[in-house]
């Protein structure tokens, strides 16, 4: 009965919701707003597991002593001061809001503890971006080297500074491709791939100029658009049509009771 | 020789995160703003913004946190300020509990700038759990939801409710986007009741709301520090994002600059290989 009563409550819930859908009349018509209005003070109550299960975990680590105990501690009376000076604003202010601008939490607290530490939060990952970008964009072959240039045409067009750098920028790829075509060429035998090899050389040379400092200097905003509205969203949309049609089959899975993993 | 190539290909992270700490902050430090010129998505935003009639009520969704301030927060504060000078009436709420206070302090600052008055120019709901079901009761009616303002103030009592019974009475949905509450609001707020949406997105979020924008499920899409510089240029309020358009038109060159020179020596070791 343990797994039986779950699963029917699935099965009848989604299935009804289903239906709703398509009857849009009493008493399948306000299934939905009802289901909702459920769902909305569930989502309410799932706070208090979150909690319960966060004070769970850490009190535990505490009580073992393990290594990132003092972490935990930390954790937990970071917890009790902001529910306790959040409380006692409700109850002091007139407006009866921990965010009114007589509040000292709002001011003391959000303004000048929670705000700045979340920002420098993120703020760090610009520095993990420079970085990785760096070691992530190599033109290890012909795909990698199509997301590096793709990568650097969309950062050119987002920037103010974009066109004025284009052509430089452009130059100095332009020439790194044409020396390791050259490169590449010197070490063949065959004649015939030896001249391909350096007629790339040549033509990266020759098309410096009119993609570097005719083309993009003019349109680089325009090409890096055009990145993102079509090879860029082609992709997207791939995926998206993709995940909405494992939700669908997930959902159809989960309401059949073929899959159990949720009540694990 | 090698070894100059070697270090070409594996510089030092630390030397990474300085340079990059410079380039950010020197530009930052300058205030100086840039020309710019901008995008056409922001410029449809704007002109859609313009063309709404006098007192039209327009919503206000943040769905961001202080992670997000340096990005949103410009759009909020340049939309409140559009809206207000165009008398537009603004109805705030939000989905993420902790960025709602952000959205609260602009309301409130940018609502005394113009002598709007609570209750009746703007107000402020607050936040409700449960994204999608908020979204869809809401579309039904409001007060379903929302019974009562963020002052625990029975929004019958406020003038500005009283004629707002769901997204018919809404011009536009202005959501600030920096997770995946957009789609949520484009999913069930657009395609089942037609509310007209505008969506401000950080920049990692903006490629993910181009599709919907493309089949003009949303008005447009204000992407990331330089849509809110653009858009702060088009409504002629320069503020943080225009200061910070030097400093992203820098760091982005100088990300350039590292990827090129950690290319140049990739490219000659593996050629030293073979």
């Amino acid at each position: 009965m343990k797994k039986e009563i779950p699963l029917a409550i699935t099965f009848i819930s989604g299935f009804l919701l289903v239906l709703a859908l398509f009857i849009p009349h009493k008493p399948f018509g306000n299934l939905e707003e009802i289901f909702n209005d459920w769902y909305i003070i569930v989502s309410g109550f799932t706070m208090l597991l979150g909690i319960d299960s966060l004070l769970e975990y850490n009190f535990k680590k505490i009580r073992r002593k393990e290594k990132d105990a003092p972490y935990s501690l930390i954790l937990i009376l970071s917890f009790f001061l902001t529910l306790i000076w959040g409380v006692t604003e409700i109850v002091r202010t007139p407006e009866h809001n921990p965010f009114s601008p007589t509040s000292t939490f709002s001011k003391y607290f959000y303004n000048s503890i929670f705000m700045p530490l979340q920002s420098t939060m993120f703020a760090i990952l610009s520095f993990f971006i420079a970085s990785a970008a760096y070691r992530a964009f190599r033109a290890k072959e012909f795909n990698s080297a199509l997301l590096l240039v793709s990568a650097v045409i969309v950062m050119l067009g987002r920037i103010p500074l974009g066109q004025g750098a284009a052509p430089y920028v452009i130059t100095v790829i332009f020439l790194i491709f044409a020396w390791y075509f050259y490169a590449e060429s010197v070490g063949i035998t065959e004649t015939g791939t030896k001249l391909l090899y350096i007629l790339v050389a040549v033509a990266f040379i020759a098309l410096i100029y009119p993609i570097g400092w005719v083309y993009l200097k003019q349109h680089i905003p325009s090409f890096a658009d055009w990145v993102m509205n079509v090879p860029q969203m082609a992709g997207k949309r791939g995926i998206m049509i993709g995940i909405a049609l494992g939700g669908i089959a997930m959902s159809i899975r989960i309401i059949l009771g073929i899959e159990r993993t949720y009540m694990k | 020789m090698t070894e100059f190539f070697k270090k070409l290909a594996g510089i030092d992270r630390r030397i990474i995160y300085l340079t990059v700490f410079l380039a950010t902050a020197i530009p930052i430090l300058t205030k100086k703003t840039m020309k710019i010129e901008p995008l056409p998505e922001v410029k449809k935003a704007y002109e859609y913004i313009e063309s709404l009639p006098e007192s039209s009520i327009v919503m206000v969704s943040i769905d961001y946190d202080a992670a997000s301030m340096p990005e949103l927060q410009p759009m909020l504060e340049t939309f409140l300020h559009h809206a207000f000078r165009k008398n537009l009436k603004v109805i705030m709420l939000g989905h993420w509990a902790l960025g709602l206070p952000l959205g609260q302090q602009a309301l409130e600052d940018i609502a005394k700038k113009y002598n709007k008055i609570y209750g009746i120019d703007y107000v402020f709901l607050g936040y409700r759990p449960g994204v999608a079901a908020v979204i869809i009761n809401m579309g039904k009616d409001i007060k379903s939801v929302f019974s009562s303002d963020y002052k625990y103030t029975p929004i019958d009592s406020l003038p500005i409710m009283r004629s707002v019974k769901n997204y018919k009475d809404i011009k536009l949905l202005f959501g600030l986007e920096a997770g995946a509450v957009g789609d949520a609001w484009i999913q069930y707020g657009y395609a089942r009741y037609n509310l007209p949406i505008i969506l401000g997105t950080t920049a990692v979020m903006t490629p993910d709301y181009y599709p919907y924008m493309q089949a003009n499920q949303v008005v447009s899409v204000i992407g990331g520090l330089r849509g809110a510089a653009d858009y702060e240029t088009l409504v002629g309020i320069p503020g943080q994002a225009s200061i910070g358009m030097l400093a992203q038109s820098v760091i982005h060159l100088v990300i350039i600059a590292f990827i090129i020179i950690g290319n140049i020596g990739f490219l000659v070791l593996r050629r030293a290989k073979k």
